[in-house]
């Protein structure tokens, strides 16, 4: 009897993510007409698309990469905080993600916008205009602050769980603060980074609206082009057969951050 | 190094919070701009409360989340159940895999896939309105699944095995053992499951943006085609009102717990969870049946699609139509039946034609009503996507002038009437008077003026686009050969690197607020912009001898053959002509209408004053028939219909004004982490060589 307590998310995860997964191959492969063909993917080689590819990676790796290093700090110190404090912080990082993400990116706009909040700030204090809205810079800023929260909650449940113990006994053995840092606390907070990574990559590579309204249309990514394929052009089979390849670069990138991860616990035992 | 601690913390948190305080602020603001404060004023609160679009948003999306995360909880943890109990290892891991998917893969790619199905599976069924209310809802039900999974398997393990034994032993029945016992020790699990499903369905945007329909509307997808145009301060209001009470509720909930951890045994406290959860549930349930029973009393609805900014909205003390449409059908249906019903205006918009031409496309989307543009109107009677229209039910039809009664792309040459003209205009060249220099403008080169680099804005869609650049170079927008269509990409190309950005309805808040200074928009859309900045003026361009070469354009209403209710659709387009709502909306648009219930009006022409003539007297109302034949944009033949969106295609892919600092920043990164691999397994060798050789001597030195 328990067993079939399962059945119907069986029968739900084939109707809604399955056959739905098949239908993004069947039009990566097919024409208007409903013909076979390999024509979509074939037209992903053209050097604008390669590039949209490349720039969507770019952009993604480094908002990971920055939310790596301001999460990596957070977090360690709310670890180190009393415990009533820590409950109170990761509260605060958590809240904003209660305000919608798509009017808090908007409200960026009205910060970084030439004529914008710190523009008149800075042209009060005297300080010229500085160009923010609209460049690459700005879209990545968007990313990192959407996607932060993702990045600090794993690492910080990973290490708030760190042994005191392992760490007091490797001053014992006399490492330095350092060595501690490199040694242990970062090898046993790996498995946070790694699902703080994925869950930072993901996101970012693929967002569509961020790009749009922080980087003003300029810098089209993956996202962008997707969308822009069913709400616009009304070309999904270009449209699918981007997302397939998506599916397939995120896939690969898993499996080399797992790899990865995996022969670093080696080094770690 | 604890201060340095303390003010790193600081900025991060400062960092998190500033969007929400700018927003927060700012829904004080008495005026609406996002840049100028100019005195507290609680007016957006109360506005809010009175806009019944974002209420009906928001009771949409609290449905939508309660009954997804209910539903999801559910099956989820029947499920959780189950996958306990196997004992096949690969089912096991396959079900997890299969589980796990919606999670892995991007937001967007979990959208399209089941867009994709519901499309298609509405095509087999030769159903017009698959998308709507079901669609969201499996969509929702479906990414939540996996949280309550993953949330609930890992209490179903730390379960002690035995306990589900003993009460077997104990004379249980299976179910009696599963409600009992089983059921209480995952509680926490699914408790928390059910939360993060009901925050995620709450917050969803991307999902809902690719399977929703035209007849609902949540909150995310409200606030998006919001931020399109610009966004009211009483969303802000709104968000700061969710912000506070999500804040009370966390503090509260950390009071209690914190009391309740040294007051209460395990049991008391078991037990306590599990009065919270089911309190949760009645809340649940108790909200979904009021909800439900507030509809109870028939209603009419009317799907109507149209453009952002293209009705009198019961913004600035103007009338709102759809507000007044609602009720004036309701007791006109009164009257003839006898019957009361609730009528009700599902209103939502896009930004262009090709958007609107997607949406119907898929065939997946019901609209009643919709008003596209010329040309659109030609392909949509082409590959019969709208419907004609029975003009007994639309009396008021007779007050349209005689010369927009059949204009070119709607010519009634098969005995039908397929549109109602709602406006007609012009393409102008809108700027900043205190940035832009007299002489540099007149004519299209405006838009291609190095000097204004970085200020510039382009339309956002093909054929506008297209137009514009055809236009600046003498090009025919409507016989162009692929060479000409070539030469205008090559000048978009070219002045992509000094466009500032690529808008639609965006264009309000950047030309106003002076963000931006130069940009092609359409007529009635500049005065309404000149009207809340002076600084604005426009112009319609002019080729050397003076002459206007710009697009002119008809916008009209028509009924899509998808249609559920066209008398229904009739009555709105009928009431829409009426002499009230007309020149409520001319008035509010300031486009030029078709209706002579509105250009003979006396007090909407006091009303217009000096915009009177540039709406109506700029071109001569004799000249317009020929005007429409030259300029107007006509259906492209299907190859140039492909052409034109694959050159589109390669304009805005196109990057030419990309830094390429980013690339490189990017290979550092890379090369460091690379690098950091190897060293680590450099340093992971010698330490096994190490360890080996310590190994190998031990033996012999002992």
């Amino acid at each position: 009897m328990h067993r079939l307590a399962a059945a119907p998310h069986i029968v739900w995860s084939v109707l809604f993510i399955i056959a739905p997964l098949m239908f993004v191959i069947y039009y990566t492969f097919t024409d208007a007409n409903g013909k076979f063909t390999f024509s979509n993917i074939a037209s992903l080689a053209q050097a604008s698309y390669f590039e949209i590819f490349m720039r969507s990676i770019c952009f993604a790796l480094i908002a990971t990469a920055v939310c790596l290093v301001i999460a990596y700090p957070i977090a360690y110190f709310i670890s180190k905080a009393k415990p009533k404090t820590q409950k109170i912080l990761m509260m605060l990082v958590m809240l904003p993600m209660w305000t919608n993400f798509l009017i808090r990116t908007y409200s960026w706009m009205a910060l970084l916008e030439d004529t914008g909040i710190i523009n008149t700030f800075l042209g009060k204090i005297g300080l010229g205009p500085i160009h923010m809205i609209n460049t690459a810079g700005a879209v990545i800023l968007g990313m990192v602050y959407n996607y932060l929260p993702y990045m600090i909650l794993p690492i910080y449940s990973v290490m708030s769980k760190i042994d005191v113990k392992l760490i007091e006994a490797a001053y014992d053995l006399g490492s330095n603060p350092f060595q501690v840092l490199t040694g242990v606390i970062f090898p046993l907070s790996l498995s946070g980074v790694i699902s703080g990574v994925t869950m930072v990559f993901v996101p970012s590579i693929s967002t569509f609206y961020i790009s749009q309204k922080l980087g003003g249309g300029n810098f089209d990514l993956i996202g962008d082009t997707i969308e822009r394929q069913f709400q616009t052009a009304y070309n999904y089979n270009l449209g699918a057969a981007i997302s397939f390849v998506l599916m397939i670069l995120i896939m690969i990138s898993m499996g080399i951050m797992n790899k990865y991860s995996d022969g670093e616990t080696e080094v770690v035992v | 190094m604890k201060t340095a601690n303390k003010v790193y913390t600081w900025l991060v948190f400062i960092f998190l919070y500033m969007p929400i305080a700018v927003l927060i602020f700012y829904s004080f603001n008495a005026s609406n701009s996002t840049s100028a404060f100019s005195g507290f004023s609680l007016y957006w609160y109360k506005e809010l409360f009175s806009d019944s679009a974002t209420l009906t948003a928001l009771k949409n999306t609290l449905i939508l989340a309660i009954l997804s995360s209910v539903i999801a909880t559910v099956i989820g943890t029947l499920a959780a159940a189950g996958i306990y109990k196997m004992k096949n290892k690969y089912v096991k891991s396959g079900i997890m895999a299969v589980t796990n998917i919606p999670m892995m893969n991007p937001e967007i790619v979990t959208g399209i896939s089941m867009m994709l199905l519901f499309v298609f599976v509405g095509g087999l069924v030769h159903s017009s309105s698959t998308l709507g209310f079901g669609t969201l809802l499996i969509a929702h039900i479906t990414f939540n699944l996996p949280y309550v999974i993953l949330s609930v398997l890992p209490k179903f393990k730390q379960m002690d095995k035995h306990l589900p034994e003993a009460a077997l032993d104990l004379g249980c029945t299976p179910a009696q053992s599963f409600l009992k016992v089983e059921l209480p020790n995952v509680m926490s699990g699914i408790v928390s499951g059910f939360i993060m499903a009901f925050t995620l369905s709450l917050d969803d945007f991307v999902i809902s943006y690719f399977t929703i329909g035209s007849g609902f509307e949540t909150l995310p997808i409200r606030i998006y085609s919001m931020t399109k145009k610009r966004v009211t301060p009483d969303m802000y209001a709104l968000s700061a009102l969710i912000f506070v009470t999500i804040l009370i509720l966390l503090i509260l909930s950390n009071m209690t717990s914190d009391k309740e951890r040294t007051r209460m045994s395990q049991k008391a406290k078991k037990r306590a969870k599990i009065a919270v959860s089911s309190v949760f549930g009645v809340i649940g349930v108790v909200t979904l049946i009021v909800l439900i029973a507030s509809s109870g009393t028939k209603t009419l609805t009317l799907n109507v699609y149209n453009w952002g900014e293209y009705i009198s909205d019961g913004s600035d003390d103007s009338l709102d139509v759809n507000a007044a449409f609602e009720e004036y059908y309701a007791q006109k249906y009164y009257e003839e039946t006898g019957e009361r019903v609730k009528v009700r205006v599902n209103y939502t918009t896009y930004a262009s034609n090709e958007d609107l031409y997607a949406k119907l496309k898929s065939g997946a989307n019901s609209y009643d009503v919709i008003v596209p543009s010329d040309y659109m109107i030609e392909r949509f009677i082409k590959e019969g996507l709208i419907q004609p229209i029975n003009l007994e039910n639309v009396p008021n039809y007779q007050y349209i002038k005689d010369d927009f009664k059949h204009p070119f792309y709607d010519t009634g040459a098969d005995g039908n009437t397929y549109s109602v003209m709602y406006t007609y205009g012009i393409v102008g060249i809108i700027y900043n008077t205190e940035k832009v220099d007299e002489e540099d403008i007149g004519g299209w080169d405006l838009l291609w003026n190095e000097k204004y680099k970085g200020q510039i804005l382009q339309f956002n869609n093909p054929r506008d686009a297209f137009g514009t650049a055809m236009y600046s170079l003498g090009i025919d927008v409507n016989n162009a050969t692929e060479e000409e269509w070539r030469m205008a990409l090559d000048e978009l190309r070219k002045q992509k690197p000094i466009v500032q950005s690529y808008v639609m309805d965006e264009v309000y808040n950047k030309m106003e607020s002076g963000e931006a200074w130069i940009a092609a928009y359409y007529a009635g859309d500049c005065l309404s912009m000149i009207e809340n900045n002076e600084a604005l003026d426009f112009y319609y361009p002019q080729d050397e001898e003076g002459n206007y070469i710009t697009n002119i354009f008809a916008d009209a209403m028509c009924i899509p053959t998808s249609c559920a209710n066209k008398e229904l659709a009739e009555e709105y387009i009928n009431f829409m002509l009426s002499e009230e709502p007309a020149i409520a909306n001319a008035e509010y648009i300031y486009y030029a209408s078709p209706n002579t219930l509105v250009t003979e009006n006396a007090e909407y022409q006091d009303y217009l004053e000096d915009d009177y003539d540039v709406i109506y007297g700029t071109i001569p109302e004799e000249d317009l028939p020929e005007l429409f034949d030259k300029y107007a944009f006509r259906n492209l033949p299907q190859d140039k219909l492909e052409l034109e969106n694959r050159l589109w295609e390669e304009l805005k892919v196109d990057a030419s004004s990309f830094d390429p600092s980013v690339y490189i920043v990017c290979a550092v990164m890379v090369a460091a982490v690379v690098g950091f691999g190897i060293f680590k397994y450099v340093q992971k060798r010698k330490r096994r060589k190490l360890y080996w050789n310590n190994n190998a001597k031990s033996p012999a030195t002992a």
